[in-house]
C-alpha cells in the first residue's frame, strides 16, 4: 500500500462564532495516498473547505487530528504551521492567488525565496515551469495584465515548482470557463501523472469530477460516499 | 530560518509606489519636517555658538581661576601668586591658550569727563589667543607687551570720555596696601566691540605695569581657553586639583544668566523636534494602519503560503523604514541646503536694538553641527519604528483564513 500524505482521524470542527454553534465537519476520517488525485464533492456548505483548510494547516479541528507526511499539526505552534504549509504543501485558492506587485515569475518564484532558494535557481526553475505549462511568455507581466485562467495556471506553477507532498485547490476553476477550465485539469492530471504530486480538490464542478481518479462526496460535514473512477477523462 | 530580506525590501519598495499620492504626501511631510528640523536647528546653535563665544570671550575663558572672595569684591587683596614658569595642569592638546590677568574696578579721567570701569593688566600676546581682544577691529595700536604702559580703550568709552587715540587719561585704583594709586596712560588704541557693551567696560593695560602701580607680584585670574566646550568639566577638576585654595569656576557659573539662555536653546530644539515628529508619527501611523488593511486579503494570502508572522511584520517595519528613510535623506539633503544659502549669516541689523539684548550678534550665521544631523536621523529612524508598532500589530493579527475569504 502506498505511503500515506495526509492521514485524518476523527476530524470536527465547530463553529461558534455565531449564537448557533455550526458543525462544519463532523468526526471525518479520511486518508490520501501518494499520487492519488480526489475529488471533493457536495453541496454548498457541506465541508468542503472546511477540510481542505484543515488539511492545509490553516485551520485547527475542534477535535480530532491531521497528519501530513507523517507529522501530527496538533503538534506544531504557529510558526511550525507556517513552515509545514511552506514546505510541504501547494496551495491553489479560489481567486486572489497572486501578488499583485510580482510578476508571473516572480509569483513563481516567491515560494522559493521564502524557502532560501539562491536568485539564479530560482529564476531557472520558475522559467522552466512555467515554459512547461505553455505561459513562458507572460513571465514578466503583473497578475493584473493577466486573464483568469493565466492567473492560476501561475499560481499552478508556484504551487507545484518546489514540489509539495500535497497539492490542495480548493475550486480553482470557480472563476474559469469551461474551456479554460479543461486546460486547468488537463494540466492538473499531467502534473499528477507526471511529477506524481498527490492532488485534492474541492469543487462543485462534474467537468473537474471527470478528471480526479477518486471522488469523495461530503453532505452536512460527513463523507458519504468515497470511490475510485470508473474511467477517466479524456 | 532568517527572513526573506530582499524579497520583503522588494514587496514593501514596490507595494509603496503603488500608492503614489498617498506616499508622496508623506514623504513631502517627512522632507518638511526633517528640512526645518535641521535648519531650525542650525540657526539655534548659531545663536548658541555666538551666546557661548561671548561668554568666553568677555575674559572668561572656559574655565578660570580666582581668589576666594574676588567676585563679591574684586580688588587685588582678593590675589594669588603663580610661578613665572607656572603652566595649567592640563592636557596641551586640549587647550587653546591661557593667560594670566590682574583685573581691578578703576576711575578713568579725561580732561572731561569720569568714569568707572575695569582695568585689566594682560600679556597682549596670551590675549589674543583666548578674548575678544584677538577679533576686535583697533583703531591705532595693540598693546606690545606685559611691560607696556599704555592703554588700550573701547571706542564707546573714548566718545563718552571725549578723548581720542594718543591722548592721555588718569586712572585711580587702590593698591594693595588699601591707598589709593594715580597714574597717567597714553591711549595706545580704541577697539570696536561691535557694540557689546564690553567697550564701555573694558581698559586693557599691560599686566607688569598695572602690577607695579598696584605695587605687588599677585594676579586677580587666570583664565584658560579650551578647544571645545566640552572638556570645561574636566578641565575644571584638574584645575581645582592643583589650586586648593582658590575657586575654579566654568563659564556657565561666571555667566550663569548666558548659561540659562544656552540650556533653553537646547530645550527649545528639541522640543521643536518632538513636536515635529508626534505630528509625522500620527501621519505614518495612518499610512501604515490604511496599507495594512487595504492589503489585508494579501497578507492574508502571503500568510497562507507560508509566510511566517514575524516576517509580515517585518514587511511593515520595512515599508515604514523605507518611507521615513527616503524622507529623512531628502529632509537632510533639504536642511543642508537651506543653511548654505545663509552661509553669509542671517543679517538682524534691522532689530539690532532688540536682538542685542540677548546676546546677539546683529548677523547671525547658522551653524550645522554633524553631530545634530546624526541625532536627528537616529531619532527620526526611532520614531519611525515607533510609528510602525501599531501597524505591524494590525498586520500580525490578521488571520490568512478570514482575510482571505473577504
Ligand atoms: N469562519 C466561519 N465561521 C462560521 N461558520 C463557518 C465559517 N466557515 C464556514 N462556516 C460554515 O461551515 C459550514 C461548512 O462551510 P464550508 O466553507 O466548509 O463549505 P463548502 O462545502 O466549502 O461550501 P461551498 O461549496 O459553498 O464553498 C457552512 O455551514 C459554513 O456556513
Ligand atoms: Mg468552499
Amino acid at each position: 500500500m502506498a505511503e500515506l500524505v495526509a492521514n485524518c482521524r476523527g476530524l470536527t470542527r465547530i463553529y461558534q462564532d455565531d449564537a448557533v454553534p455550526v458543525q462544519a465537519l463532523v468526526d471525518v476520517d479520511f486518508d490520501l495516498a501518494a499520487g492519488e488525485f480526489v475529488s471533493l464533492a457536495g453541496p454548498s456548505g457541506s465541508g468542503k473547505s472546511t477540510l481542505l483548510n484543515l488539511i492545509g494547516g490553516l485551520d485547527r479541528p475542534t477535535s480530532g487530528d491531521v497528519c501530513i507526511d507523517g507529522v501530527a499539526l496538533s503538534t506544531l505552534n504557529e510558526a511550525g504551521l507556517s513552515d509545514l504549509r511552506l514546505n510541504k504543501i501547494g496551495f491553489v485558492f479560489q481567486a486572489y492567488n497572486l501578488i499583485p506587485v510580482l510578476s508571473a515569475r516572480e509569483n513563481v518564484e516567491f515560494i522559493m525565496q521564502l524557502q532560501g532558494v539562491s536568485a539564479r535557481k530560482r529564476r531557472e526553475r520558475a522559467v522552466a515551469m512555467l515554459d512547461s505549462l505553455g505561459i513562458g511568455d507572460l513571465a514578466e507581466r503583473r497578475p493584473g495584465e493577466l486573464s483568469g485562467g493565466q492567473q492560476q495556471r501561475v499560481a499552478v506553477a508556484r504551487a507545484i515548482v518546489t514540489h509539495p507532498v500535497l497539492l490542495l485547490a480548493d475550486e480553482p476553476s470557480a472563476n474559469l470557463d469551461s474551456k479554460t477550465t479543461a486546460e486547468l485539469l488537463e494540466l492538473l492530471t499531467r502534473i499528477n501523472r507526471e511529477h506524481g504530486v498527490t492532488i485534492l480538490t474541492a469543487t462543485h464542478d462534474p467537468v473537474v469530477m471527470g478528471y480526479a481518479l477518486r471522488h469523495v462526496q461530503l453532505r452536512d460535514g460527513r463523507i458519504v460516499s468515497d470511490e475510485k473512477a470508473d474511467s477517466v477523462a479524456a | 530560518m532568517t527572513l526573506p530580506f530582499t524579497l520583503l525590501v522588494q514587496l514593501s519598495w514596490r507595494n509603496l509606489w503603488r500608492h503614489r499620492r498617498r506616499n508622496g504626501m508623506l514623504l513631502a511631510a517627512i522632507l518638511v519636517a526633517v528640512g526645518t528640523v535641521v535648519f531650525a536647528n542650525a540657526v539655534i546653535r548659531g545663536y548658541q555658538g555666538d551666546m557661548l563665544n561671548d561668554a568666553v570671550n568677555n575674559l572668561a575663558g572656559h574655565v578660570k581661576v580666582l581668589a576666594p572672595g574676588y567676585r563679591a569684591d574684586p580688588s587685588i587683596d582678593k590675589s594669588f601668586t603663580i610661578a613665572p614658569d607656572w603652566q595649567p595642569p592640563l592636557d596641551p592638546s586640549l587647550v587653546l591658550g591661557w593667560t594670566s590677568r590682574v583685573r581691578v574696578p578703576a576711575v578713568i579721567m579725561s580732561e572731561r569727563e569720569t568714569r568707572g570701569v575695569q582695568l585689566v593688566g594682560v600679556d597682549p600676546e596670551r590675549e589674543t589667543l583666548i578674548s575678544f581682544l584677538g577679533e576686535v577691529d583697533i583703531i591705532g595700536g595693540y598693546l606690545e607687551g606685559p611691560a607696556d604702559r599704555r592703554v588700550l580703550i573701547g571706542k564707546a568709552l573714548a566718545e563718552q570720555l571725549d578723548t581720542r587715540l594718543g591722548r592721555r587719561i588718569v586712572m585711580i585704583t587702590q593698591g594693595s596696601d588699601g591707598l589709593n594709586r594715580e597714574a597717567g596712560f597714553r591711549i595706545v588704541g580704541l577697539y570696536d566691540g561691535e557694540g557689546t557693551g564690553v567697550e564701555k567696560v573694558f581698559v586693557f593695560t599691560g599686566r607688569e605695569t598695572l602690577q607695579a602701580l598696584l605695587d605687588t607680584t599677585a594676579i586677580t585670574e587666570i583664565s584658560v581657553r579650551l578647544i571645545a566646550d566640552e572638556y570645561g568639566a574636566l578641565a575644571g577638576r584638574q584645575l581645582a586639583a592643583s589650586f586648593s585654595d582658590l575657586e575654579v569656576m566654568g563659564w556657565r557659573e561666571l555667566q550663569p544668566q548666558i548659561a540659562a539662555m544656552f540650556a533653553f536653546a537646547d530645550a527649545a530644539i528639541f522640543i521643536w523636534f518632538t513636536i515635529m515628529m508626534i505630528a509625522l508619527g500620527f501621519g505614518l501611523i495612518n499610512t501604515l494602519v490604511t496599507a495594512v488593511l487595504e492589503r489585508t486579503r494579501e497578507l492574508g494570502m502571503l500568510r497562507a503560503l507560508g509566510m511566517r508572522p514575524r516576517a509580515v511584520v517585518a514587511q511593515v517595519v520595512i515599508e515604514s523604514v523605507l518611507i521615513i528613510g527616503v524622507g529623512l535623506v531628502l529632509g537632510l539633503a533639504v536642511g543642508v541646503w537651506l543653511v548654505s544659502l545663509l552661509d553669509e549669516g542671517i543679517d538682524l541689523g534691522r532689530w539690532a536694538a532688540g536682538v542685542e539684548m540677548f546676546g546677539m550678534r546683529t548677523v547671525l550665521v547658522p551653524r550645522l553641527l554633524v553631530a545634530d544631523l546624526v541625532l536627528v536621523a537616529i531619532m527620526t529612524m526611532i520614531f519611525g519604528l515607533i510609528a510602525s508598532f501599531y501597524p505591524a500589530l494590525r498586520a500580525v493579527r490578521i488571520k490568512p483564513l478570514e482575510a482571505m475569504r473577504r
